[in-house]
């Protein structure tokens, strides 16, 4: 193995300018900053130099150089309409009050973050060029960990990682659900995107359970029973007294969220995880008819990964290993290269949890329903040791990896997120794959997808892999994802989230009513406009 | 294997409540102790590189700069780091320690 040389390095294009310093970034555009455009560089100046005195000189970000990390992401901006200013990070929700104070003044946009890691869909990246990212990752206290209620609060920058290692080093008997980013993203910024994991508890928001804002004012804000005095139940309750309030400050800009409550999933004395293998892309109905009754009844507890081909083989192989033509790769490439490695084009990957009898009573009736679907029902005696099994098998037990951040590699570190909800329907979820795949073949893209199932719904989460390096492949991505929000749309699906490049276009869906009670609660709670202006479509 | 991260301090009150008003605040919390590079390595560069999601990076005697740009930048398929993840002096001693360090045959590529 030799080492890169500087040469390498410079020719990927990827660090050439940061190693030659700032001075490389002739124009705005090139680089990774730019002022918000209703303020001039004076003006701009004095509110930095005011955030300086309020976080230190050392957590005020405002050159080029220091704003390189913010300024990553994979998602397309063929039009540099989500380059950030710079960033702030408090280390207390002190500082957070003054920083606001400041934006009040200057009417200066901060674009919030908790660990910023908000991947194929903007990062760290703002809605809209010039926003400051308000940077919450020095924020990284684990408050409380209630270890009879099995609940936690914790602050913005606390990552997944932090509270795994706690969690063990107290020997507290719980697991946490990760989303597959764990590592090195956070409970409060995944939780607040309403994003998943896949144990019984995968439903981040729904396990959610009080929290603390700041609002634009800097007026500080308890949910639920948390505002009572002496409370003993912030945690443990979650719908407080009067207007349950939780829901406005998720997806939005509203407030900042300085800690966050939420439970967690006792141990369980028995766990058992499947994987049902399908061998046609046209199975996917006959998989989402099978599985609907299982997690109605909740006797499959578990947030269910339906996982196409594709993106398994992204996670561990590259692109060139079984096609090298910049069409999308035919389907019969992907089933041979799968089949090679234990894999179909489905592969639906479930838990039991509970004790050895309660497990040993519903797999028989699951085994049934999942084998006349024309499946191949599969444990740990088959696939143990298979790479992708125990990859999910970490994941149904709350453990961290980051595996499937090897679908980045595919087409040159490029990659947007499209995440239509589908309902838990065999012929609907078949009607959206067939589209997906329609739109992505005319592109060349692949149909790189992952089905997340819920109670009575699916996120189908489609991969838009490209090359960021290549302006030409960087629109293209672009006009894709729009295009499949717009063709989505006039069927009536909608994404449950997407990326800062098509946040207007999906708010548009859901209708002006919608849209114009989101304006009047902006403007109420923040009528300066200085928080994360754009996020979700509102101003 | 190195315990839990050393930035994540638990605090053993909270805050009081109610509408806090603009005061000036004299800041400037502490900065955590660093990490150690192994530590680091563990819990964020070693779950993709010599995973199989990366290119192996230790035995490499990668240039200490260059680790440094790449961490800070994303290499292509790869995040940013930004210094409130990972400290100046935390990312300095990671890619010196990356430089001298030997292959670990437990790691493979890609
Ligand atoms: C390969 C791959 C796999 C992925 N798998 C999953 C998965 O399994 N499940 C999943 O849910 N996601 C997944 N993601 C998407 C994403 O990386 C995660 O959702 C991640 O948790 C979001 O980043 P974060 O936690 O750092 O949040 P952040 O980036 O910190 O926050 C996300 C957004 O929430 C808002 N926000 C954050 N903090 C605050 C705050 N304190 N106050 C107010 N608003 C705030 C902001 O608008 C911010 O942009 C995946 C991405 C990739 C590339
Ligand atoms: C989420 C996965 C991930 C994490 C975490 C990660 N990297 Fe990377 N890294 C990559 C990928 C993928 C590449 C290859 C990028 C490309 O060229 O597409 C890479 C490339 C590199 C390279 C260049 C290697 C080469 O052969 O070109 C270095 C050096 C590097 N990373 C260092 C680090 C360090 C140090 C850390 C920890 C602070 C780290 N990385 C964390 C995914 C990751």
């Amino acid at each position: 193995m030799t080492g890169v040389t500087r040469r390498d390095l410079i020719r990927t294009g990827a660090v050439g300018a940061a190693l030659m310093g700032s001075s490389a970034f002739a124009s705005p555009l090139d680089g990774p900053r730019q002022l918000p455009a209703h303020l001039d560089k004076g003006v701009f100046a004095a509110a930095v130099a005011e955030l300086r005195a309020v976080v230190g000189a050392d957590w005020v970000f405002a050159d080029p150089e220091s704003t390189l990390p913010y300024a990553k992401s994979s998602t397309p901006d063929p039009r540099h309409e989500h380059v950030p200013s710079g960033a702030v990070a408090p280390g207390t929700v002190e500082e957070v009050q003054a920083i606001l104070k400041i934006a009040n003044h200057y009417k200066l946009p901060l674009w919030t973050v908790s660990t910023g890691k908000n991947m194929g869909y903007g990062c760290a990246t703002p809605a809209s060029s010039g926003q400051m990212i308000l940077d919450l990752k020095r924020m990284n206290r684990i408050i409380h960990i209630d270890a009879e209620l099995g609940t936690a609060l914790v602050e913005p920058g606390v990552t997944y990682q932090d509270l795994h290692d706690y969690l063990e080093a107290n020997n507290l008997p719980f697991w946490l659900d990760v989303p597959t980013v764990g590592p090195i993203v956070s409970p409060v910024g995944n939780t607040l995107e309403r994003g998943v994991g896949y144990t019984p508890y995968g439903d981040h928001f729904f396990m959610q359970c009080g929290m603390e804002v700041v609002l634009a004012d800097g007026t500080l804000v308890r949910t639920g029973m948390g505002s009572v005095q002496n409370s003993t139940t912030w945690q443990a309750f979650k719908w407080g007294y009067g207007p349950y309030v939780d829901g406005i400050f998720t997806q939005s800009n509203f407030g900042v969220v300085t800690k966050l409550g939420f439970w967690l999933m006792p141990k369980p004395p028995a766990f058992k995880p499947f994987m049902v293998r399908h061998n046609a892309m046209g199975d996917v109905a006959k998989i989402v008819d099978a599985m609907r009754p299982f997690r109605m009844s909740n006797l499959i507890p578990n947030v269910v990964l339906m996982m196409g081909a594709a993106y398994q083989i992204a996670m561990f192989h590259r692109r060139e290993e079984l096609w090298d033509k910049p069409e999308s790769i035919p389907e019969e490439v992907v089933r041979s290269f799968a089949r090679k490695h234990g894999l179909g084009m489905w592969n639906t990957y479930f838990a039991l949890y509970g004790t050895d009898e309660i497990i040993a009573a519903i797999e028989p009736i699951v085994r049934r329903a999942f084998e006349a679907s024309g499946g191949e029902v599969l444990t740990e005696k088959e696939m143990g040791g298979n790479l992708w099994f125990e990859h999910h098998k970490n994941l149904m037990s709350g453990q961290l990896t980051l595996e499937e951040k090897g679908i980045m590699r595919w087409r040159g570190g490029g990659m947007v997120c499209f995440a239509p909800v589908a309902p838990a329907k065999g012929i609907e979820t078949q009607q959206q794959t067939e589209l997906a795949k329609e739109i992505l073949g005319r592109y060349g893209f692949d149909y790189s997808v992952a089905y997340a199932i819920g109670g009575r719904e699916l996120h189908h989460l489609i991969f838009i892999q490209y090359d960021k390096e290549d302006p030409a492949e960087e629109k293209k991505a672009d006009d894709c994802i729009r295009e499949m929000i717009t063709r989505f749309g006039a069927r009536g699906w909608a994404s449950y989230r997407t990326g800062v490049n098509t946040m207007d276009l999906v708010a548009q869906q859901y209708g002006e009513a919608n849209r114009a009670l989101n304006a009047r609660l902006k403007q109420a709670l923040d009528p300066n406009h200085i928080l994360s202006p754009g996020k979700q479509g509102i101003a | 294997m190195h315990g839990r991260a050393g930035s994540v301090r638990l605090a053993g009150a909270l805050f009081a409540l109610g509408v806090v008003s603009g005061a000036p605040v004299s800041a400037e919390t502490p900065a955590p102790p660093p990490r150690p590079p192994e530590a680091v390595y563990a819990k964020t560069c070693g779950y993709c590189h010599g995973q199989h999601v990366a290119p192996v990076i230790r035995g490499r005697a990668i240039p200490a700069e260059m680790t440094q740009a790449i961490v800070r930048r994303g290499q292509r398929a790869m995040p940013a780091f930004r210094p409130t993840e990972i400290s100046n002096a935390e990312l300095k001693a990671l890619a010196l320690w990356l430089k001298a360090s030997k292959a670990d045959p437990k790691e493979h590529d890609q």
